[in-house]
């Protein structure tokens, strides 16, 4: 009996021990700082926490065991499936064995690392007639402290909190009736989330947003086509420049030097009709510096001067300080929709290098004062008119890679030509405003792609991979000489990122359309990380 | 704009668009008929989204003759229905992203095109057009459930292709060659070449029907070689090997063949 009672008294303390266990305890101080995120991605590989690994958005990974020398032995770990319709267009980020990912069609996820088990889902009703053009999807979270940060098909910013997947705030950026969608990967800098919007087929103003992250108030916002009274205005005949398109929907990079963000800009619209906004139609398709603090504009160069083609210049812009004819130099590197490759002085805007990366027969070079030599008969008609790029252009979204140890700039570039027609368009808010389309060339010759290596000092090609058909896939380039990409076909490749000989290849099931492998340490081990199609697949060495 | 979007998405917006549609009445006429503004964003429109398959001049590529539609008794509705919603288990697609709109000024330039139903009688007779088919074209071609399959299926040819394009494709030859229907040649390392079609590639394996229906796939870096082929499997039915007069026959059966069901009653 009295052992009885002990047992039963040593019970109960058990008991409220176990309680005591589940009492909370002081939250941990906040998750992700801002000197993380301006780190990036350091040695240890603990982490990936902004669109491009970095600022400069290099995605060049200082990991180093998987080498060319064991790549060939990977083997998957864990496949992870939205259970949504529509493909990843995402970079995921990772931080303490998580990994938080977007998807298609307004769903996001925490997933644990170590085995693709989800943590949290958030998914957010779909309103009726959304106006994303080219598919529901997202690009990937933004982060600090311990929230995310998530733009919406409606056009909305939301913080989300990184430990439940529950807003903690939602902010209409536009309203979606209008044309207006969202789709970028935010990028914080300092207390700031920085987005765009999309929507340059639907007759918007495109904008660069900068919210505090704390309280979702905006800060500043840059209008990309400027208002009037403002320089760049008279670039819009009429009242064109009201619907003039310019999207923002690919992240752009920081240099925390010049505190200056960097963002691509979208095509001008209605999208080929050249008549209906005579003018050069500042800022489309341009690269625009602005001050990271204010928004102020700081420089910007105009790629494509009043394009005609649909050839947004929302590549990503990849910074890097590079040594060129025996000098240091700040630059930014950008290969665009319009075939052209450019090494741009992101202290003032200037040219430096300017080739084509692939075949171009609407300009002859990139002039000195870096205005493009255009040649005629390029501007669609009724009638049509060939000219290479296509549509799809040169390269596009999809994240091209710099190795710094090389020197090497890597992109995913496609050779192909298209008949391009205008006409008149009306515009009604919310519709489609293009004013022609393209068709696809008959019996030419067929479009391929290649994965080309180009040195940034001069634009000159150092090797290229060819694929069978053009590919949609971003890239990761490693420290140990790798470089990871995708085909059309749904082919998972590894390459020599100094030769471009083929290493090992993988058959996904789904191309990487838009998307880059990552990579992260956990556990000692090296993982790549590839969204392909509705799936996410964590690879690594054998243990 | 970004060109590409997913297939899967598509298949949602058309799901959406098309229980939308349903909730409104659709005109039975073409509200833009002879509309100028209209005609001349259709023939655009037509232009970039339609004329890879049907033709500049809508008299049919590797798509049936639209020129022909109205005379041979389609409605606007219909032709309208069609535009949207495509037509399942051809390679018509939906277009979701076509707005009702733009639907009825492709309409208004198509109709300008269109021909009057041919004033002559057809020529030719039926039966022994399928006598010609079985003992010429049917070891490759198949027709409802019967047949060869290493050419693409006929049981519809007669909607599918007008007859002056059937016609050419059979004295002349294949201009191009549908996806799915390329000839291939693989040389193994050891042993004969392999002759077939390809049904799908990429940059290390093909996969192909072979000339003995054999479907398989081939992994290239243990080929000596694979080559497209620029002939056709199809022969040449030139007046030596086909009268007038046989052609006649066959081109009346073929335009007889206007789709297959193949659900079996209970």
């Amino acid at each position: 009996m009295r052992n009885g009672i002990l047992l039963l008294l040593g019970l109960a303390l058990a008991l409220s021990a176990r309680v005591a266990g589940l009492t909370a305890q002081q939250p941990p101080p906040p998750l992700v700082s801002a000197q993380e995120i301006l780190d990036g991605l350091t040695a240890d590989g603990s982490r990936w926490l902004t669109f491009g690994g970095n600022y400069s958005n290099q995605r060049h990974s200082p990991l180093t065991q998987i080498t060319p020398a064991n790549v060939n032995r990977l083997v998957p770990q864990w496949t992870f499936q939205t259970g949504t319709l529509g493909n990843f267009e995402t970079t995921s980020l990772f931080r303490d064995n998580v990994l938080y990912v977007t998807g298609p069609q307004n769903v996001a996820w925490a997933i644990d690392a170590r085995t693709g088990r989800q943590i949290w889902r958030y998914r957010r009703e779909l309103q009726p007639n959304l106006t994303a053009c080219c598919g529901l999807v997202n690009r990937g979270f933004g982060v600090l402290g311990d929230k995310l940060f998530m733009v919406t098909l409606d056009a909305h910013l939301l913080a989300l909190d990184m430990k439940t997947g529950a807003i903690v705030w939602d902010v209409t950026m536009q309203d979606y009736k209008n044309g207006y969608a969202s789709t970028i990967a935010p990028i914080v800098v300092k207390n700031k989330v920085i987005v765009g919007v999309a929507g340059g087929e639907f007759g918007i103003r495109g904008f660069i947003d900068a919210y505090d992250a704390q309280t979702g108030k905006r800060v500043w916002r840059f209008y990309t086509i400027p208002g009037p009274g403002e320089p760049g205005h008279e670039t819009w005949a009429d009242d064109s420049w009201k619907i003039g398109g310019a999207g923002v929907w690919v992240t752009g990079a920081y240099d925390p030097e010049q505190n200056l963000v960097f963002y691509g800009t979208g095509n001008p619209g209605p999208d080929y009709h050249s008549e209906s906004r005579e003018g050069d139609n500042l800022y489309s398709t341009s690269l625009v510096a602005l001050e990271a603090d204010t928004g102020k504009l700081r420089w910007h160069y105009q790629f494509t001067p009043h394009d005609v083609h649909d050839w947004d210049s929302t590549e990503v812009p990849v910074l890097a300080d590079i040594t060129i004819g025996g000098q240091l130099r700040k630059v930014v590197m950008f290969a665009n929709r319009n075939g052209f490759y450019y090494t741009i002085d992101r202290t003032n805007g200037k040219v430096i290098a300017a080739k084509p990366f692939t075949t171009t027969t609407w300009a002859k070079e990139i002039g000195r004062d870096g205005r493009p030599i255009e040649l005629p008969g390029h501007t669609p008609d009724e009638k049509g008119s060939v000219t290479c790029p296509d549509i799809t252009g040169g390269t596009n979204f999809w994240p091209p890679t710099f190795d710094p140890t090389t020197r090497t700039f890597f992109v995913n570039a496609r050779e192909a030509c298209m008949t391009f027609y205008a006409w008149k368009p009306d515009y009604k808010a919310g519709d489609r405003f293009t004013g022609g389309a393209g068709q696809r060339g008959q019996g030419s010759e067929q479009p391929y792609g290649a994965l080309r290596a180009i040195d940034p000092a001069t634009g000159d090609r150092k090797w290229e991979f060819r694929y069978l058909t053009p590919s949609t896939a971003g890239l990761l380039t490693t420290a140990s000489g790798l470089i990871f990409s995708g085909d059309a076909e749904g082919n998972l490749l590894a390459l020599d990122s100094r030769s471009g000989k083929l290493l090992w290849r993988y058959q996904m099931g789904a191309p990487m359309h838009g998307t880059s492998p990552t990579t992260f340490m956990l556990d000692g081990r090296q993982y790549l990380l590839v969204p392909a199609g509705t799936t996410l697949t964590a690879w690594a060495l054998p243990q | 704009m970004r060109w590409f979007f997913s297939g899967l998405t598509v298949v949602v917006v058309c799901a959406t668009a098309g229980s939308l549609f349903a909730a409104q009445e659709l005109p039975a006429k073409n509200p833009l008929d002879g509309n100028a503004d209209a005609i001349r964003g259709g023939m655009g429109l037509y232009r970039a989204r339609c004329a890879d398959c049907h033709g500049m001049d809508a008299r049919g590529v590797r798509a049936p003759d639209i020129t022909q539609v109205w005379a041979s008794g389609r409605t606007d509705a219909g032709l309208f229905k069609t535009i949207k919603e495509g037509v399942p288990g051809t390679e018509m697609p939906s277009n979701p992203r076509v707005q009702d709109a733009e639907a009825w000024q492709i309409l208004a330039y198509l109709r300008t095109l269109a021909a009057p139903a041919p004033s002559d009688p057809p020529r030719g007779d039926a039966a022994n057009g399928e006598k010609i088919f079985r003992a010429n074209c049917a070891v490759c071609h198949r027709v409802k459930s019967a047949g060869g399959r290493l050419g693409p299926d006929l049981s519809r040819i007669g909607i599918a292709r007008s007859r002056a394009a059937v016609l050419r494709r059979i004295r002349r030859g294949a201009e191009d060659f549908g996806q799915g229907y390329e000839p291939v040649t693989l040389t193994p390392s050891s042993g004969a070449p392999i002759q077939g079609v390809k049904k799908n590639e990429d940059l290390f394996s093909v996969q192909i029907m072979d000339t003995r229906e054999r479907i398989q796939g081939y992994e290239k870096d243990k080929m000596k070689s694979v080559k497209n082929d620029t002939q056709s499997a199809m022969p040449i039915f030139g007046p030596d090997r086909l009268s007038d007069n046989d052609l006649d026959d066959l081109l009346r059966y073929l335009q007889t063949l206007r789709g297959f069901d193949p659900a079996v009653a209970p």
